[in-house]
């Protein structure tokens, strides 16, 4: 009797609810599994906290202290029912790497991060809700190399808030921008507000809404894209990446210059003296 | 891998240049850093594993990602406003159209006003931007304020100017007016006397003699205008000897005096005020 029921229900049913329905069934349960390791500075873990803030589909777990084993954050990831993972990365206590992956199979892209700017900063003066969703905005040279193609869609099912996540809400009130400048993919978040600016009230339906900056800002540099999960074969290296290990040692080799032209001239002076020792004086015992 | 799979290194470099990199890296053995030679670049590999990892089929409202219709194009990266600029045109875009799109698919897009619920900046911090914006916004006025006022200063000073000249003309008027009517006068054209004129001449020498009868000293001879003229050009205006010397005037007058001035450290004046103050003979004498 319950199947007749069931049967003679779909066949009433509405196309929206059977389209709803579908959704339900597709639901993305993206979920990010947030890491930092250890030798993180304040600043790289206020970025972290703001993204947290931004982004309620992530889960935040305590500083992991190997950075050989990577391995385990797939396992962990598993643990938290995470299927992408942000790994922050801390070197030197001043560089940050952020590794981007989709545990437990891949791939995984390993980016520098530049340039951070938390929220905290009082120059940024939006605001928007904890837990909206973001529109997230891709600039069109995304489209023009597969490997950005790549990094495009797998930004995309990390940075963008599933429909319906836990501790979300239903509003859109900021967008997230990544552009790609100088090979590079530049971040920013702006609050859309939809109010005059000058007075806070309201404005006539279908005006142009304004962009007001929440922050952070940061920029990606990427630097390799892996098959698999935290490792396997290079898909993709950028030609065009130097280390910041290698930015300070050009510098301070720049700094020594002076140092080593004055080493080089001292040696030098030394073998002409050698080489030309000065003609014996026939004079130089005349008054002894 | 098929064929078409090339290096990025082959593309950026041609055949040249990659055999004298390769004589420099035989004749340098490996004393200096040898220039990467490969760059990992699998363009179909890449591809593939968008489509694996792409959750395309899923409706647009899961998903909320926006491609801009122009790629972003920054000539300097370092400039910032044309940067931002940029970035602020795709969000815009991006806004826009995804307003569209997310009332197309029947979400809400804007929180209604009386939606209220926590932000990501906390209002402790959101007062603290006010704050400065208000600052920032204060000191603006007072430095526009302080401008006007500089300018009004300037301005004053000539108003000033212009009204001690002005009254110095008008004063030099008089005397010539009253100067001719003596003249008139000394010289006898009595004819037309009407009654300013003699006032002029009683107020001037009351106590000499009567209008009709002068004589004597006053009754010297006058040179001719254009003889005064020429000797004021040429320099016989009088005596020039002893013009720098004080005399009983100039001894008289205290106009520059300023006691505060006078009484100041820095003129003999004391330093600090004695509090105690001798008392009167009396006074003592009864405190023996």
């Amino acid at each position: 009797m319950a199947t007749l029921y069931k049967t003679a229900q779909s066949e009433f049913m509405d196309v929206d609810d059977v389209i709803e329905e579908k959704e339900s069934r597709n639901k993305i349960k993206n979920r990010v599994l947030m890491v930092a390791s250890r030798g993180i500075t304040f600043r790289q873990r206020h970025l972290l906290n703001d993204l947290e803030a931004l982004l309620p589909h992530t889960k935040k777990e305590a500083k992991i202290e190997s950075k050989q084993d990577m391995e385990l954050l797939n396992e962990l990831a598993e643990i938290q029912n995470c299927n992408s993972v942000f790994y922050f990365e801390a070197r030197k206590h001043q560089d940050l790497f952020m590794w981007i992956s989709r545990a437990p199979s891949g791939p995984s892209v390993k980016f520098l991060v530049q340039n951070i700017h938390t929220m905290d900063e009082l120059k940024m003066t939006g605001n928007c809700l904890k837990g909206s969703r973001p529109v997230l905005s891709f600039d069109a040279t995304f489209d023009s190399e597969p490997y950005l193609q790549l990094l495009k869609e797998m930004l995309t099912q990390t940075f963008g808030v599933p429909k319906g996540a836990r501790k979300s809400k239903p509003f859109f009130d900021h967008v997230f921008t990544f552009s790609v400048v100088d090979n590079r993919i530049w971040f920013r978040n702006y609050q859309i507000s939809e109010k005059n600016a000058e007075t806070g009230g309201d404005v006539p339906k279908n005006t142009t809404p304004t962009l007001i900056e929440i922050g952070p800002r940061f920029v990606l540099n990427p630097i390799r894209i892996f098959e698999g999960s935290f490792g396997g074969p290079t898909l993709y290296e950028n030609p065009r990446y130097i280390s910041p290990n290698a930015v300070r040692a050009a510098v301070r080799a720049q700094g020594s210059a002076k140092y080593v032209r004055r080493v080089a001239e001292a040696q030098e002076r030394e073998a002409r003296v050698q080489a030309e020792p000065l003609p014996v004086d026939p004079l130089k015992d005349v008054f002894d | 891998m098929s064929d078409d799979e090339h290096t990025y290194e082959e593309s950026l470099m041609g055949e040249e240049e990659e055999t004298a990199l390769e004589i420099a890296a035989l004749q340098s053995k490996d004393l200096l850093p040898q220039p990467k030679k490969e760059f990992a670049y699998h363009r179909e590999a890449l591809s593939a594993l968008r489509g694996e990892i792409s959750q395309g089929k899923l409706s647009w409202i899961q998903r909320c990602d926006i491609t801009s219709t122009t790629p972003v194009v920054v000539d300097k990266a370092e400039d910032d406003l044309d940067r931002e600029l940029k970035f602020y045109q795709q969000g815009i875009e991006a806004v826009i159209l995804a307003k569209q799109k997310i009332q197309k698919a029947g979400a809400p897009f804007s929180r209604p006003d009386d939606y209220f619920a926590e932000m990501v900046k906390s209002d402790t911090h959101m007062a603290k931007i006010r704050q400065r914006l208000l600052s920032q916004q204060k000191g603006i006025q007072n430095s526009e304020e302080a401008k006007k006022q500089r300018e009004l200063r300037k301005y004053g000073k000539q108003i000033q100017q212009e009204k001690l000249k002005e009254r110095e003309d008008r004063k030099k008027a008089a005397l010539d007016k009253i100067a001719t009517i003596k003249k008139r006068l000394r010289s006898g054209d009595m004819g037309d006397n009407d009654g300013f004129e003699i006032d002029v001449d009683s107020e001037d020498d009351a106590h000499t003699q009567s209008a009709s009868g002068k004589r004597g000293k006053d009754n010297r001879h006058v040179p001719g205008k254009k003889r005064q003229l020429k000797n004021d050009k040429f320099g016989f205006g009088g005596k020039k000897r002893g013009m720098k010397r004080n005399t009983a005037e100039s001894t008289d007058d205290m106009s520059t005096f300023n006691v505060k001035r006078n009484k100041s450290a820095g003129f003999g004046g004391s330093s600090k005020k004695s509090k105690v103050t001798r008392p009167g003979k009396a006074r003592r004498q009864r405190g023996r």
